[in-house]
């Protein structure tokens, strides 16, 4: 049988209920059956649906498209990603909206080091893929594996011939899965590994020859993010969603310069 | 610099996952609801300029709304309204086919297929209150900018929108568990 406060009671139990009477509202819950009743049915309800019940994310097919629509629509106002896919750059004005862009500022910060080509044109950007894919696809994911830095930065030296700073981000949960070495760009580029929740990143290293490499591209729902810091040259890539991806770069974009042994 | 597209990435991109979900749970089907999100940002970003406030989720959702209610009245004009069915059929299984945890047993998944088989055959003015509340964590009085219906009318479509649910929930998934054991 429905108690006619009912609807006070949701109210309450949706945390929507004037203050003022919060305390006569939960003495007129204890003294009625069917509001008791009524508060856990909704309290047990509440949790199912938050534990069980599916959250659609927007994968990253989606996103892509989205981002290619928005600026197609900014066409003509110079845009960062606009900047990217119509490899034209105004210095000052960048710089501006950098200054005042709090949330892109980490992402095109490291835009001012590199000239903007189409992303297609550039056949490194299909090689990173390459290499991202047969990593997943075969056992070839990691050479050593290990969660300590201090472990797989020295592996680097023997094996390839950059060597790139490596850390563990266990509070941002990007966690330090591995190293290994690629062949990339007639080098042997150093990849370390990371792992996302059930995501792999994949970071390649390897020494800067003066190419002209987009800052962000997406590639069959994987995005890749390129960026330039002292002497090498970065490239994260995995199917997570972009800002994660972004999330890491910024923490990698972070550490110091790195040594290289060129 | 393009203010507009800058202000639009901080304040509206941010709650495109909250967009695609009440898009997957109006239109019941993936790929029409990424099409209405896609068209809902759209619309979100040419008319920006006219968002006033820093919470632009409400706003948000509402244009999601609307450019799901445009996109069912083609679809009826044109054909019907598919509806979920209540067996399982592929249609169902699309509905369901999110990301599923595979940490889940299969009793627990089982059951997460029930509940959202449950909350999908909701009408939908009692559907979207119970996702705007209980999985977008929304007030009453976003809800009321969302869907917009007074107060009085969320509130007492949560409701029932809460019975419905409750009470197939326990004859559908209680009615499982009880049975398997």
């Amino acid at each position: 049988m429905e108690c006619s406060d009912a609807l006070r009671v949701q109210a309450y139990f949706d945390g929507e209920a004037d203050p003022a009477t919060v305390p006569e509202i939960e003495r007129h819950i204890e003294s009625c059956a069917a509001c008791t009743a009524l508060r856990e049915e909704m309290a047990a309800l509440r949790s199912a649906i938050r534990e069980q019940v599916s959250y659609h994310r927007a994968d990253a097919a989606l996103r892509g498209r989205l981002i290619q629509a928005l600026d197609r629509e900014s066409e003509g106002a110079s845009g960062w990603r606009g900047l990217i896919s119509r490899g034209s750059f105004r210095a000052g004005q960048f710089w501006s909206g950098a200054a005042s862009g709090a949330v892109l500022t980490a992402c095109a910060a490291a835009f001012a080091f590199f000239l903007i080509l189409t992303p297609q044109s550039n056949p490194l950007v299909g090689e990173v893929m390459d290499a991202h894919l047969r990593s997943l696809m075969s056992d070839h994911l990691i050479d050593v594996a290990s969660s300590d830095h201090h472990t797989v930065k020295p592996w680097f030296a023997g094996h390839a011939d950059v060597s790139p700073p490596v850390a563990d981000f266990p509070r941002e949960g990007y966690r330090l899965t591995g190293g290994r070495a690629d062949y990339l760009d007639g080098q042997r580029a150093a990849v370390v590994v990371y792992r996302h929740g059930a995501h792999i990143i994949n970071v390649f290293a390897w020494a800067y020859h003066g190419e002209t490499l987009p800052r962000i591209t997406t590639r069959n729902g994987y995005h890749i993010v390129f960026w330039r810091s002292g002497n090498l040259i970065f490239c994260a890539v995995s199917d997570t969603a972009l800002d994660e991806l972004l999330g890491l770069t910024r923490l990698l974009e972070a550490m110091s310069v790195p040594d290289s042994r060129e | 610099m393009d203010e507009k597209r800058r202000r639009f990435e901080a304040l509206a991109l941010p709650h495109l996952d909250a967009a695609t979900n009440l898009a997957r749970w109006l239109a019941r089907s993936s790929a029409d609801a990424d099409d209405i999100v896609q068209e809902a940002m759209l619309r979100a970003f040419r008319g920006f300029d006219t968002f006033r406030g820093s919470d632009a989720k409400p706003w948000l959702l509402a244009i999601v709304r609307n450019c799901f209610l445009s996109a069912a009245s083609r679809t009826r004009r044109n054909a019907h309204m598919p509806l979920p069915d209540d067996d399982g059929s592929p249609q169902d299984a699309a509905l369901v086919s999110g990301v599923p945890n595979p940490e889940q047993a299969t009793i627990g998944a089982d059951q997460s297929r029930k509940l959202d088989r449950v909350i999908a055959a909701l009408p939908l003015e009692f559907r979207e209150v119970l996702i705007l509340r209980e999985l977008e964590d929304l007030s009453y009085r976003d809800i009321s900018i969302v869907t917009g219906a007074p107060l009085g009318t969320v509130m007492s479509r949560l409701s029932r929108a809460r019975a419905l649910a409750k009470e197939k929930w326990l004859t559908d998934v209680e009615g499982v568990r009880h049975g398997m054991q």
